[in-house]
């Protein structure tokens, strides 16, 4: 066996002796495994009750009476996102951005009933996931194990032993990162078991699966060569500590927390009331379809006057004030899609600004690989957003053409249309967006993750020549 | 590769240093080392504190590079080539550092893979049995044991490693009479093998007892240099202990 597979051997040897690491070892492999569990167990839990609502909502919808469709219009749909597969193991923004919307004529409404408005425990303790445990408390255990490595054959020279037995410093160095990345994708090994065998139930997709796996391997593989090429530069073990400990809190705690803070000072977001005002304004501007002076309006009642050759609205073989519906619904639909690319592009400036700097904290971009393939990410809910209000606006003109082609059929000071029609509108159905149809989103951190183990290596090369003198 | 006495080239002096200066950063430690081991002899090498013993050590281990002069290990430089002249030395340090989460037999083992010497179950027990390590420890992990026993160990290490050069960093310090005994038998077996050995020491009676030659360094040189009777007592002590006072001291 060559010089760096023995020492790398004898790491191993190291940690099976020792009770302390064995046993933070097992806690976090325990804490994996307990959070998988849960985790599964709250998105069923979560996603029976989805299944619940909406088929209540539905059968509600369906067992309205004879109606006016505009009362259909405004008693509207409850719409449910069904949760990602792979949520369970990351939960991404779900937790925060809600999973339900009220679509109805007229506005557009913001997702309700997230977890963390519900949960006051989720708030005060966040979310145990297996993410969370890899991103967070993972690197912690890493650091533990490594911090010594070299460190500790420095301060009882055994190195100096070591290299006049004529092994070489490059040797001492591959072999400890090589005992102590095994160390690290062990760590990993019980959450990457529990997704390998999620895959195989056909529940997630092998690609994402696999891709999840590659980046979270790269991040342990990431501490573990920070841990054993500190304690090469350190003089002692409890210096290399100290300086690990003060990475792990600047890049896992600090800079996760305060890019976000300056990037919004960068890009500043309207409050929710300025937006209210603002759409209010805009709405105000379109003009209203009751006021017989209003020009806009009135402009629209002489084109659909000219459209169908006639010289009042009483003459129209359709309702007039269901076209208008269909007209104030176009308007206003345009307004709020308008509003929300504004807020999107916002958002998209935030996260730009923050995704650079992931450059300085890998955190973001293992977090940024674990939410896209979680199905859990901003994007993944833009586009819950987009394909409600798509939907939306379908089923609320098409009741607005009920009212605008049946009602003058039945007359009367309150016609009504038939129940029947109710179970003709659509149901919204969420089509999950595969997270590797825009691979372009993962290639920067994944670009990242490799980079940082990039110049890790550059960095063990310079250390491993160093490591002679260190020697005398 | 260990080169072992057998494949080692056929040179009078398996150590030649010549001319060596060192310094750590203003303070000259070594001026003009002058120094030559023969195979087959041991060399004592005394002086005081901050003499530069250690330092003679770290140079012919290639743990340093010297200002001036040139050192050779069985025709090796071992700045040019560490690897290639470590592999023809066996090193005990001082301050035996060994892997306190082994065993005796353990340590032994992983330190000759990593030389790329591996013995056999037989040659590692006969090397522990002949430094006088009790059986009973060999499977006992190093937390437990005295510094004299772990001095034992590492002998039993470096003379394990059968190579051509053997040096030695106080190596009796910590081992009692008995002990020291063993120790000098083993240096007789291996001097018989025709193995140099510098050993670098306070301890002027063990080096009386052993040594075929005694340099005293003092001014980062060889101040005075004694070679032991064929015949009479081996040294004259008297003489030792004024040449050990005056070492170093201003001329």
């Amino acid at each position: 066996m060559s010089a760096a597979g023995l020492i790398a051997r004898e790491e191993w040897r190291v940690l099976a002796r020792n009770r302390a690491g064995l046993i933070a070892s097992a806690l976090l492999v325990l804490l994996i495994l307990v959070a998988s569990f849960t985790s599964l167990e709250r998105r069923s839990a979560i996603e029976a009750d989805r299944e619940r609502y909406q088929a209540s909502t539905d059968e509600t919808f369906d067992e309205q009476p004879d109606r006016h469709p505009h009362r259909m219009v405004h008693y509207g749909q409850f719409v449910f996102r069904p949760i990602a597969p792979l949520a369970f193991f990351d939960a991404g923004v779900d937790s925060f951005t809600g999973n339900t919307i009220f679509l109805e004529g007229h506005r557009q409404n913001s997702a309700n009933f997230a977890e963390a408005r519900q949960s006051s425990l989720l708030l005060r303790f966040g979310q145990l996931t297996p993410a969370f445990v890899l991103q967070t408390l993972a690197p912690l255990l890493v650091i533990f194990l490594a911090f010594a490595s070299v460190a500790r054959e420095k301060e009882r020279a055994t190195l100096k032993l070591m290299l006049a037995q004529g092994v070489s410093g490059r040797s001492v160095i591959a072999g400890k990162l090589l005992g102590h990345g095994a160390i690290a994708l062990m760590i990993g090994l019980p959450a990457f078991a529990v997704l390998i065998t999620f895959a195989a139930t056909g529940a997630a997709g092998w690609g994402s699966v696999a891709l999840m796996i590659l980046g979270y391997a790269a991040w342990l593989l990431l501490w573990a060569a920070l841990g054993v090429l500190v304690s090469a530069l350190a003089g002692r073990p409890r210096d290399a500590l100290a300086i690990l400990i003060g990475l792990w809190m600047v890049v896992v705690i600090l800079l996760p927390r305060a890019l976000p803070e300056a990037a919004s000072a960068q890009e500043q977001l309207a409050t929710k009331i300025e937006t209210e005002i603002a759409l209010h304004r805009d709405l105000l501007e379109i003009g209203d379809s009751h006021d017989p002076d209003d020009p806009y309006f009135n402009d629209f009642k002489q084109e659909v006057l000219a459209e169908y050759g006639v010289d009042s609205v009483e003459e129209l073989p359709v309702q007039y004030a269901g076209l208008v519906s269909i007209e104030g619904e176009r308007l206003t639909t345009q307004i709020y899609a308008d509003a929300a690319e504004h807020q999107i592009a916002s958002e998209a400036k935030q996260n730009a600004f923050v995704h650079a700097f992931s450059v300085a904290s890998p955190l973001i971009a293992i977090r940024q690989v674990s939410m896209a393939l979680a199905g859990s990410d901003p994007a993944a809910h833009y586009d819950f957003l987009d394909q409600a209000e798509s939907f939306r606006y379908d089923f609320v003109q098409q009741l607005n053409r009920m009212q605008a082609e049946l009602l003058p059929g039945i007359g009367g000071d309150d016609p009504r249309i038939s129940a029947a029609y109710w179970q003709q509108v659509p149901r919204f159905t969420y089509q999950p967006r595969d997270p590797l149809a825009r691979p372009d989103s993962l290639v920067w951190p994944f670009a990242v993750l490799l980079g940082w183990l990039a110049a890790l290596g550059a960095l063990a090369i310079l250390v491993a020549r160093r490591i002679g003198r260190a020697a005398r | 590769m260990t080169m072992t006495k057998n494949t080692m080239p056929a040179l009078s002096s398996a150590i030649a240093i010549e001319g060596l200066h060192h310094n750590y950063g203003a303070n000259a430690v070594l001026r003009g080392l002058d120094l030559t081991v023969r195979r087959g002899e041991i060399y004592a090498l005394l002086g005081g504190n901050g003499a530069g013993k250690s330092t003679t050590l770290s140079a012919l281990l290639g743990f340093l590079t010297p200002e001036a002069g040139t050192v050779r290990v069985c025709g090796i430089d071992p700045v040019a080539d560490p690897h290639a002249a470590r592999a023809t030395m066996a090193y005990v340090p001082e301050n035996v550092s060994l892997y306190e989460h082994l065993t005796a037999r353990e340590n032994i083992g992983y330190f000759l893979a990593l030389a790329g010497a591996e013995r056999g179950r037989d040659a590692i027990e006969s090397g522990l049995a002949a430094v006088g390590l009790a059986p009973e420890a060999w499977d006992k992990r190093l937390s437990g044991f005295s510094k004299g026993m772990r001095q034992k160990v590492a002998i039993a290490l470096a003379l394990a490693r059968d190579v051509p050069v053997l040096l030695l960093d106080e190596p009796t310090s910590g081992l009692d009479p008995r002990a020291v005994l063993e120790f000098n038998r083993l240096l007789d077996a291996a001097r018989e093998r025709e193995v140099a050995v510098l050993m670098v020491t306070h301890d002027i009676v063990s080096a009386v007892d052993i040594a075929d030659r005694i340099g005293f360094l003092g001014q980062g040189r060889i101040e005075d240099e004694r070679e032991a009777s064929a015949n009479g007592p081996r040294f004259d002590l008297n003489a030792l202990h004024d040449s050990y006072a005056h070492a170093g001291a201003p001329a």
